[in-house]
């Protein structure tokens, strides 16, 4: 085990360093950046969701003063490589890859398709400039639907595919499915809808490209997840060695799964930049935004599950569609994890799944943040379907499902170990914090006076990392690398290829450097966001707190060993007698013996004794023995059957992520999931209209939720069970996005279940509550 | 072309400006003051908010033509020294944002609300930052913050420490 100082930072709501430039206003976020000779980008877009471009007319555009050029599909076709997108490369899981041109050519694809970017002296200039591009448009059928997709005779969205499905329509089953059906008392079937919504973070996308001529260097500032990805997908479209690009990144403002790799419009703004010789911003505006940058979700299931008349839910057979809209880049991923997630901490013996991708004429589907989440809104709305049919009440009917901690571990059906789940604690932790029997007398007495409170629970899991496979192998999630260096001056400087979003590394990341290596928090700086400087790296799917967590403690003793080694010559004692406390190096009970670690940096760089000048070193880590973060919340709702809206009078979360590093940042990342559940099931909804004309472009039409609709939420942390000598952080950036949807739903079916309401969809504003009501009311008032 | 003047964080600044400039992109633009945040165009999200005479104002929906002669403060303004205010102390002590994005909006819609509403409880602050749109923190985190600084400005300085 780690020596542990008094003294931690770790664990302690350390405030955070971002804080003083991000209040101040002194972030530096993409649309700050300021290049000299910059030009600005717009997009001509498609008005159509489908049809054939038959010709660009840009001559009115290119003689506009102020605009220096446009660039059609075609000519940026003959300028970069056409190939699969290198993210459908990565995610696709199997699915077709399209053939695409950068931007369109012989057709669009969705209603706000880019058909050429105008490049002028201003952005103002820019769009004057798009209103000049004349394109003449032939409509084709649009496909709008993954019912209207999965026909035959739909008119393909890639006629290179021929096909509008893409993705394998492939069953696996794990355990005996059909022994555990004909076996059951009872088998129920639904058909459970998840409705499309979106990331909207409060940045768009955007990027400045800057080409420069005389080195060859293209030089790209850009809003990503991952200045490598990005670098990766720009040099692959443009056919240079990625070496000779690089990607810069300072501030995000936000991004929830969108900012992976680089967009169309980026691209072919990075390809502009180089045709041009000059720099070219372009900065996406909420329109394109909430039009073009992608959406998530939209899946659809059918349902059977094998129950016994006890309430044991022994088997799913689920076929899931999904509806990846044009330009498709997440493909086969995110049914092949919803497949491997669905049994949850259950102990359930049979599972039967097969999924169906399609392509439509809509936005993209992309990651948006716990891009699975649709295996616990089934699984957890199933099991309320199946209490509510057999009269047991939500806890129990879980509580009777949810596999044992055993030694050795409970195995989900599709093959990973529950090590260490802590389920059943965290189901029995919110149902006491919220006095479930006293709920329900509540619930009653207020029901007779026509007040229709609900109570909803749900639950989840997450590899995040999940626990190393018990026949031994590599870590989920790869190996995270880090590079650290003491420098002269004293500073500890980690160089991690996380880019940070909103997740506060620069300050998590230093709190676990400066205990490990023991200088104070502040002698720690954080580098993030330069393809030239820090290693290959990713945030996303909740993996920077184990994995650099991970890293940054390992490589933390790493580099304190060297220094130890080099200290050890210059007191002249054993380095196994040394210690690094508050930045200094002493001889173990011999304060009088320190020598600041700047010292030790700078007697090393000396060269006079002859050791490595530099201390410096790699590490890399596999995730140790992971774990997975899991976690129960329940949501108490008041829902008025006269207006359809939905108060939530109290959400309580009961959350394992295993230590945590901060506390305050790990809340904020709960909290902020939630809210987003929140929005996805009262508000927020990503609606085309039947000729696929977006119906969602503006925040008076996406509504998100505001401070007026998210409660005060309570979290609890639970003690985890540890699986590793020294890393048991574990991610928690997408668990209250994936568990608060059915946390809520269940919650209103709860209070409606007077109503006899079913509820078998996931996006609940007031009209649709309305009619739920009214559709099973049949004419009569609610039963008692 | 029109050339105007703005007093922007207590000096007067001179430029010109097309009629159809936005104040936000004025100031952002012709100004470097960059701590104002375009976050939807039309006047929905708050990321914008800019103290113009004293009330809070979208700047993506005033045009900078009409600024002219008129006072201006930015999130730049609120600590010239380039430090945090008190209100901006309390939100950091409050961990109430993540990546900072909305934040100059919120510090400039709460200054002004809490200058004229000093003892305004959680339900007014909610309500005054409900055209704010974080997407997040889920929002207790900023409120927490704001209380924090309308408590710590009654306890008078040092009050609370």
């Amino acid at each position: 085990m780690t020596q542990i100082a008094a003294e931690r930072y770790t664990g302690a709501s350390v405030k955070r360093s971002e804080d003083p430039r991000i209040l101040a206003g002194a972030g530096r976020y993409i649309d700050d950046v300021k290049l000299p000779g910059m030009l600005h980008a717009a997009f001509v877009r498609s008005p159509l969701a489908h049809g054939r471009v038959l010709a660009v007319d840009a001559s009115a555009a290119r003689s506009l003063p102020g605009v220096v050029a446009v660039l059609t599909g075609t000519d940026l076709d003959a300028i970069t490589v056409r190939g699969p997108d290198p993210l459908l490369a990565m995610m696709g899981a199997g699915a077709s890859a399209p053939d695409y041109s950068l931007l369109a050519t012989d057709a669009v694809r969705l209603v706000g398709d880019p058909v050429a970017v105008v490049v002028a002296e201003s952005r103002y200039l820019a769009e004057d400039g798009c209103e000049l591009v004349e394109v003449d448009y032939e409509d084709l059928p649009p496909v709008t639907s993954a019912v209207a997709a999965l026909d035959p005779g739909s008119h393909p969205v890639f006629a290179s595919l021929g096909s509008n499905v893409i993705g394998p329509r492939k069953r696996d089953e794990f355990g005996d499915v059909a022994g555990t059906f004909a076996a059951a008392d009872r088998i129920a079937e639904f058909h459970i809808d998840v409705h499309r919504h979106q990331n909207v973070p409060m940045e768009g996308r955007g990027c400045v490209a800057s080409y420069d001529p005389g080195s060859g260097v293209l030089t790209v500032h850009a809003a990503t997840q991952s200045v490598h990805v990005t670098r990766m997908g720009i040099a692959t479209c443009l056919g240079m060695e990625p070496g000779q690009v690089r990607v810069l990144a300072g501030d995000i403002g936000g991004s929830f799964g969108l900012k992976i790799g680089a967009s169309r419009e980026e691209l072919a703004v990075a390809a502009a930049s180089r045709a041009l010789g000059r720099p070219v911003k372009w900065i996406e505006d909420r329109s394109e935004n909430l039009t073009v940058s992608g959406q998530a979700r939209e899946e659809s299931f059918d349902v059977r599950a094998a129950v016994s008349d006890d309430g044991d839910l022994l088997g799913l057979d689920v076929s899931m569609v999904i509806d990846t809209g044009a330009y498709p880049v997440m493909g086969g991923m995110v049914p092949m994890i919803i497949e491997m997630m669905l049994p949850g901490p259950y102990k359930m013996a049979a599972l039967g799944f097969e999924s169906t991708a399609v392509t439509t004429n809509k936005a993209s589907y992309i990651a948006y943040r716990g891009p699975w989440a649709s295996e616990t809104f089934v699984r957890e709305r199933v099991l309320d379907l199946l209490a509510r049919d057999l009269g047991l009440d939500p806890l129990e009917i879980r509580l009777r499902n949810v596999a044992p901690r055993t030694s050795p571990p409970a195995m989900m059906i599709t093959g990973r170990p529950l090590t260490g789940v802590t389920t059943r604690e965290s189901l029995e932790r919110v149902a006491q914090i919220v006095d479930l029997p006293a709920f329900r007398r509540r619930q009653a007495q207020e029901r007779a006076r026509g007040r229709y409170l609900g109570i909803g629970l749900a639950t989840f899991i997450e590899a995040a990392p999940g626990p190393r496979a018990p026949q031994g192998g590599g870590g989920l999630m790869g190996l995270e690398s880090m590079r650290l260096r003491l420098s002269e001056d004293g500073i500890l400087t980690l160089f991690t290829g996380q880019m940070p979003h909103g997740q506060s590394h620069q300050t998590t990341l230093a709190q676990i450097a400066a205990d490990e290596f023991g200088v104070p928090f502040e002698q720690v700086r954080v580098v993030v966001g330069d393809s030239d400087v820090v290693p290959f790296g990713l945030t996303g799917g909740s993996r920077s707190a184990t994995m650099t967590g991970g890293v940054t403690l390992h490589g933390a003793r790493q580099l304190k060993a060297k220094v130890l080694d080099v200290a050890a010559l210059l007191i002249e004692a054993s380095a196994r007698d040394l210690e690094i406390t508050d930045g200094q190096v002493i001889v173990r009970g011999d304060p009088d013996s320190a020598i600041p670690v700047a010292e030790v940096a700078r007697q090393a760089a000396s060269g006079q004794l002859g050791v490595d000048p530099g201390l410096e070193v790699e590490a890399s880590f596999d995730g140790g023995e992971g774990g997975w973060s899991g976690g129960s919340h329940c949501a108490i709702v008041e829902v008025d059957v006269e207006t359809g809206i939905v108060t939530i009078e109290r959400y309580v979360a009961a959350e394992d992520c295993g230590a945590l590093i901060n506390p305050a940042i790990v809340e904020g990342q709960i909290r902020g999931g939630i809210a987003q559940g929140i929005g996805a099931v009262l508000l927020e909804r990503s609606a085309y209209d039947q000729d696929g004309n977006y119906q969602s472009a503006t925040f008076m039409d996406y509504l998100l939720p505001t401070a007026c609709e998210i409660p005060r939420i309570e979290i609890e942390h639970l003690e985890t069970v540890p699986l590793d000598a020294d890393v048991n952080f574990r991610g928690v950036g997408e668990g209250g996005m994936i568990v608060a949807p059915p946390t809520l739903v269940n919650a209103i079916e709860d209070a409606l279940a007077p109503f006899g309401v079913r509820i078998y969809e996931q996006h609940l504003p007031p009209a649709r509550i309305l009619e739920l009501i009214a559709k099973h009311a049949e004419g009569e008032g609610p039963a008692s | 072309m029109t050339d105007i003047t703005v007093r922007v964080n207590g000096a007067a600044r001179t430029a010109s400006a097309e009629a159809r400039k936005t104040l936000a992109d004025f100031l952002r633009d012709d100004l470097d003051l960059t701590g104002t945040h375009v976050g939807c165009e039309h006047g929905v999200c708050g990321a914008c908010t800019v103290i113009v005479d004293g009330r809070p104002v979208r700047s993506c929906l005033m045009l900078a033509v009409q600024a002219a002669g008129h006072e201006v403060t930015t999130i730049e303004g609120l600590a010239p020294d380039g430090g945090l205010g008190p209100l901006q102390e309390a939100m950091r002590d409050s961990h109430s944002f993540q990546c900072g994005f909305c934040t100059p909006g919120f510090v400039m819609q709460a200054t002004a609300f809490l200058s004229a509403h000093p003892d305004a409880g959680e339900r007014e602050i909610r309500e005054a930052l409900s055209g704010n749109i974080c997407r997040c923190t889920g929002y207790q985190s900023i409120i927490d913050g704001v209380l924090l600084a309308a408590q710590r400005a009654k306890a008078g300085p040092g009050g609370d420490q």
